[in-house]
């Protein structure tokens, strides 16, 4: 009976006219988006490899080690493929240098705004927006539907249980839909793999995850179409409840959380905090200055009665030692400012990831925001892939300047000054003594993008793969009690 | 195809296949839909109730078929009470509604065979869904069309197969010649007559006077809930069954006032 029932879905989903359209529809778009997925991804890897290949021929005209300075940039991942997540979003590279802070410049969109505006259609967004809607197309007459042609009543009039017709719906539609889905993803997977797009066993084990999810996130829709559809009389109304509802899951709730997070944890801008800064180390260096005049005060106080030489002999006994404490004065303003600047960008960053919580806290109520941030976790495309950069950039930074440091010993020390004007890094002072012959760069340090394990982003999307199932199992149940109860007449 | 219903008929001759006793629903909005029906219908016979809109002949038989539960009273199919053993009573019964849409995207074919195996009868081949495509009034031609290209004439025929094909000792039809030509009206009538033949017991609801006359043996004339006659073939002959239907409403109707 159950196979029946589950056959008789599955024939009339794919007898239904609007199969072929919005199948055919779906099929396109997930084709299509890995597609272009595949040639960004290729493009990216070239603009990736051109840029480190300049950026080396940069290095090797380099003429001394206290001149060289460097970039690294974003290593493009195959996952942006399916997922873009912030990968067009955040900078591509760095400046690594002493003089210049960590900062990812050049995002693809702040090249190229029109994406900006209209951003790329990726295989996650499919998913999101089309698969959803095609999820309710097929699920919102799926029992009033068959009340209103009275095919209801007719089956029931046959020994039908209920608790067995509503499982064959809901496994017969599942299945009716999640079949044919298969197809152009396992065809999206083959055009990858046609391109020779290098992955892992790691990527592979998070294209499936992602595919997993999508395939949960679908399931819940057809879970809510099924829940609307056996809690109401006709489909007309079932459509429109179903489409006020998927608007709000889809569209409004994820930008809600965020809007309302950003009301309810107010985070400063950058240029208040540079301002903070600027203020607070103006207000030290005034101080500074008034505790020197001062002290210029108090020692021609002592000398005021000397002789000239006398004064003279006592300036020259005491020199070094006032030197060598204004020197030591110096140092520990400029390392409380820098300790302050510190404290900024970290109270910064701590407010920022409150705020960031909490907007992902209230978007999850929605199961299209918990889907697209497990599946910018499992793409590695998440939020954190900025932090995660700037600190290996940040690692990185601190290692080349050690290096730096030791070959300028090596090489003779401090020697002279150099002052360089470029738009490309600003204005560059450094010391160091000029080498004959070229550099040797083969010692010099590389930078490693930082890995991201699988098993990270397996903790990560936890939550949102409880919340997924529990809204599921919730539509799911909702669905069926509410058919027990339903009037087939 | 056996035919059960002639053999359950003649195990037990006087025992109703279709019986209310005191079958009565009032709505949770307290509408009394149905009072105190008492009705039986035996193996080949045919009870026509007859009555307007809200007279209360589509309660009765969603009653019968425990699409509602009753509110007092009990109806019984083969002597099952249909609302404490639904699944039992429903396999003794075939249902043909008013205006059956059926699956629009199958095929005639395919309606049948999927109503009839949720009937409980897997054993049927093509050829058995083409002879009762046939014998029904559908052409060769129409048997592997998809029903939303049928008319509703035809449409009704594909649903009196469906009640041949899961062979029950009862029938339930609902307005079952609203909306149909007089040319598929009386095709339809015939066809009863045949079922009623091979021993069914046939309970329909109708508010046509000339095809209740025409085909049942007993009819019930229904207004407001209530059963307010019930006259046999016999007491018809001769009878103005739409004077008697006008008289017995009237009657009511100013008794109720």
């Amino acid at each position: 009976m159950l196979s029946l029932l589950i056959q008789k879905e599955l024939k009339s989903i794919i007898a239904s006219p609007k199969f072929v359209g919005t199948f055919g529809t779906c099929a396109v778009l997930i084709l299509l988006s890995v597609f272009i997925g595949i040639q960004e991804y290729r493009a990216s890897m070239t603009q990736y490899e051109t840029a480190r290949q300049l950026n080396d021929q940069e290095m090797a005209e380099s003429s001394s080690w206290s001149a060289l300075h460097t970039r690294v940039y974003r290593q493009p991942d195959p996952m942006q493929i399916f997922v873009s997540g912030v990968h067009y979003d955040i900078g591509r590279f760095s400046a690594i240098s002493e003089w210049e802070e960590i900062k990812l410049r050049r995002s693809n969109y702040s090249e190229d705004p029109i994406f900006a505006i209209f951003r790329f259609i990726d295989f996650s967004f499919v998913v999101q927006i089309a698969l959803s809607l095609l999820a309710i197309l097929f699920t919102y007459d799926a029992i009033n539907g068959e009340r209103e042609q009275g095919t209801l009543k007719l089956t029931f009039a046959n020994p039908v249980p209920r608790v067995r017709y509503i499982l064959g719906k809901l496994i017969g539609s599942w299945l009716g839909m999640v079949i044919p889905l298969l197809i152009p993803i396992l065809l999206a997977l083959l055009l990858v793999l046609l391109y020779r797009i290098p992955l892992t066993a790691d990527h592979w084990l998070r294209i499936f995850l992602l595919i997993g999810f999508s395939l949960l996130f679908f399931t819940f829709f057809l879970a809510l179409g099924l829940l609307v559809s056996a809690r109401t009389r006709s489909s007309s109304v079932a459509f429109l409840l179903l489409l006020v509802g998927w608007v709000t899951l889809v569209l409004i709730i994820p930008r809600a959380g965020a809007m309302l997070a950003g009301q309810l944890v107010p985070v400063p801008g950058i240029a208040e905090i540079d301002s903070k800064l600027a203020g607070y180390s103006q207000e030290r260096w005034d101080q500074h200055s008034e505790a020197m005049s001062q002290r210029y005060q108090e020692r021609n106080a002592v000398t005021a009665g000397m002789s000239a030489e006398e004064r003279e002999a006592y300036e020259d006994a005491n020199m070094w030692a006032w030197l060598e404490e204004e020197d030591a004065e110096r140092k520990k303003l400029q390392q409380d400012i820098s300790e302050y600047g510190r404290k900024l960008q970290e109270d910064f960053r701590n407010r920022r990831a409150i705020q960031e919580q909490l907007a992902f806290i209230l978007a999850r109520f929605s199961p299209a925001s918990a889907y697209q941030l497990a599946a910018m976790q499992l793409a590695g495309n998440d939020i954190d892939l900025k932090t995660r950069y700037e600190d290996a950039m940040q690692a990185y930074r601190t290692i080349f300047n050690d290096f730096l440091d030791m070959k300028r010993k090596e090489s003779g020390g401090h020697s002279g000054m150099r002052i360089s004007i470029s738009s490309e890094s600003g204005i560059n002072i450094s010391t160091g003594g000029v080498d004959a012959q070229s550099l040797d760069l083969s010692e010099v340090p590389r930078f490693t993008p930082p890995d991201y394990l699988l098993s990270r982003s397996l903790g990560r999307v936890m939550p949102d793969l409880v919340l997924l199932v529990l809204f599921t199992v919730l539509a799911f149940a909702g669905a069926f009690v509410g058919f027990l109860r339903y009037d087939v007449r | 195809m056996q035919n059960n219903a002639v053999n359950a008929g003649n195990d037990r001759p006087s025992a109703p296949v279709l019986a209310a006793r005191e079958l009565s629903k009032r709505y949770e909005d307290g509408v009394l839909a149905l009072d105190r029906l008492n009705l039986q219908v035996q193996s080949g016979e045919i009870y026509a109730m007859l009555g307007g809109n809200g007279a209360g002949k589509t309660t009765a038989i969603n009653l019968f078929l425990n699409f509602i539960d009753p509110s007092e009273g009990e109806a019984l199919i083969g002597g099952i009470v249909t609302h404490r053993d639904p699944i039992a009573a429903k396999k003794q019964v075939a249902f043909v509604s008013e205006n059956v849409m059926l699956y629009p995207n199958f095929t005639a074919l395919q309606n049948l065979d999927y109503f009839s195996r949720l009937g409980g009868r897997t054993g049927y081949t093509r050829e058995d869904y083409r002879k009762v495509l046939l014998r029904v009034g559908l052409q060769e031609e129409a048997h592997a069309k998809k029903l939303r290209t049928y008319s509703k004439g035809m449409r009704q025929k594909c649903g009196i197969a469906i009640a041949i094909l899961k062979d029950a000792p009862a029938i339930l039809l609902d307005e079952p010649t609203s909306g149909l030509d007089p040319k598929a009206g009386l095709e339809f009538i015939a066809l009863l007559q045949e079922l009623r033949d091979e021993g069914r017991a046939i309970l329909m609801s109708t508010h046509d006077i000339f095809r209740a006359k025409q085909v049942a043996d007993k009819v019930g004339i229904m207004n407001r809930g209530r059963l307010v006659a019930e006259k046999h073939r016999s007491e018809l002959e001769g009878e103005d069954l739409e004077k008697l239907y006008v008289a017995y409403m009237a009657g009511y109707m100013e008794a109720a006032v």
